[in-house]
């Protein structure tokens, strides 16, 4: 029996670092990107905000298999440039995920950004701060602020959007709990990951919740 | 010369001309009240002053700069420069709510690099001190009464030494109970010749503490005088009847 336990969890828990891997990259890459793209749509250069809006639609409007889909080999396929677009599948799902979630991370700050009340911008200018500064000393601290709760939302469906690797046979956690039920024919490998993601999401709400007090400004 | 000289003053937002050729000036150490319903164009014209709204024509000129000129306006660092003699107090405090009341005080100057970061602390302190608030330093505008933002909002304005100081209805947003201790704090500055105009409601402010009111209606003055006078003895209809309806 425990021999049994032994030898899925390992692989399991092997998989569930490809997770955790994959969630890092991807979230520490794409909040600064979507932060960026907000930047940009608020930009007064209307084609960067134009261009930035589209690419928003885009990668929220479709579903985010369907990118991994045609960057992993959709990309390989094109003509002529095809060649040079073959990636390690690991390293095309990281682009996948960091491109599609920077999109959610932008439509986030923007939301933080609307709010503030511009009193708050009034009270800068009179004070003499720069736009610079009132950028940095006002404004995002306080975007960064509102927009917390909803970033925690979007961390902890990052999470659970990992499994979307098994789809392009990235070893992942899911991937080894679906080998283990099929050559044992045993729902338990299931529930087994089922515990492992509610851990890993688990553990991320608590730092959300800690960020969220210490950040309470009470 | 005037500290502040408005001529020929309009502005517009849209069609609607909310401020009709105003011409006003006041001197140094000169506390003026200015009243009138809501939408005479009192608030507006404050913050023409400090460049928080883009006028449409006429001339501001503050301690013998120009912020704008017969409708143009002065370069981006002049502007800075005479608006920079000027501190605002809001009507709803607009304290920035990640900071502690002291952080508050210290970022504008800390951020202009004239003084050591000691001498700032030490103002601040004192400054505290002044309006009563020594023991919230370190507390959050969020656990601060209306009363108790305001108030520090007037130290953070007080804190860039500005030669004058304006209110936008400071007292406005506040329960009837916290408005006096908001006042006091004004009259003490009053006191201390400090030059300021007040947009208010307050009718006893403007009649204990202002040297000289001016009553605004559909963006004109109307009538402007000295306390006892434009109480006692009002002029125009206008400010008769204004006065009929806010003076029980």
């Amino acid at each position: 029996m425990v021999e049994y336990w032994n030898s899925i969890i390992w692989p399991m828990l092997e998989g569930a670092q490809m997770t955790v891997l994959l969630f890092f990259i991807a979230i520490i890459i794409s909040i600064p990107l979507g932060f960026l793209l907000t930047l940009a749509v608020k930009s007064s250069f209307k084609p960067l905000s134009w261009l930035a809006q589209t690419y928003i639609i885009v990668m929220r409007g479709t579903p985010l298999l369907l990118q991994l889909l045609l960057i992993c080999f959709g990309l390989p396929m094109l003509p002529i440039v095809g060649e040079y677009l073959v990636f390690d599948r690991f390293v095309a799902a990281c682009i996948g995920f960091i491109l599609n979630y920077a999109a959610y991370f932008a439509e986030i700050f923007r939301g933080g950004l609307l709010a503030i009340d511009k009193g708050q911008y009034e009270a800068a200018q009179v004070l003499g701060l720069s736009k610079l500064q009132t950028t940095t000393r006002v404004i995002l601290p306080q975007m960064f602020r509102v927009a917390l709760p909803a970033v925690s939302n979007e961390s902890i469906t990052l999470i659970k959007d990992t499994a979307l690797l098994y789809a392009v046979a990235v070893p992942e956690l899911l991937h080894f709990a679906q080998t283990a039920v099929n050559r044992d024919f045993t729902i338990v490998p299931y529930f087994i990951a089922g515990v492992i993601y509610l851990i890993m999401t688990l553990i991320l709400s608590l730092f959300f919740k800690w960020l969220e007090r210490r950040y309470k400004f009470e | 010369m005037a500290l502040i000289e408005v001529t020929g003053l309009k502005k517009s937002f849209g069609t609607n001309e909310v401020l009709k050729q105003i011409s006003f000036s006041m001197n140094k150490n000169e506390v003026v009240a200015i009243i009138g319903p809501s939408g005479s164009g009192k608030s507006t014209l404050l913050r023409s002053l400090v460049n928080l709204e883009q006028i449409d024509g006429g001339s501001v000129q503050i301690d013998n700069d120009f912020l704008v000129k017969d409708g143009v306006y002065a370069k981006p660092a002049e502007i800075k420069e005479v608006t920079s003699k000027m501190g605002m107090v809001f009507q709803h405090f607009n304290l920035f709510p990640h900071l502690t009341v002291k952080q508050n005080l210290e970022m504008a100057p800390s951020l202009r690099k004239t003084e050591s970061a000691s001498e700032i602390e030490k103002r601040s302190k004192d400054l505290l001190q002044k309006v009563g608030l020594s023991e919230k330093a370190n507390a959050y505008p969020s656990n601060l009464s209306g009363g108790q933002k305001q108030r520090v909002a007037i130290a953070r304005a007080l804190m860039l030494n500005p030669d004058i100081l304006l209110f936008d209805e400071p007292t406005s947003a506040l329960d009837p109970e916290l408005t006096g201790e908001v006042l006091k704090v004004m009259k003490d500055l009053a006191e201390e010749s400090m030059t300021m105009i007040v947009v208010t409601h307050e009718m006893g402010f403007a009649r204990e503490v202002a040297d000289r009111v001016v009553f605004m209606d559909g963006g004109e003055i109307i009538e402007s005088n000295n306390p006892s006078e434009f109480f006692s003895n009002p002029q125009h209809d206008r400010t008769k009847l204004f006065l009929q309806k806010n003076l029980k």
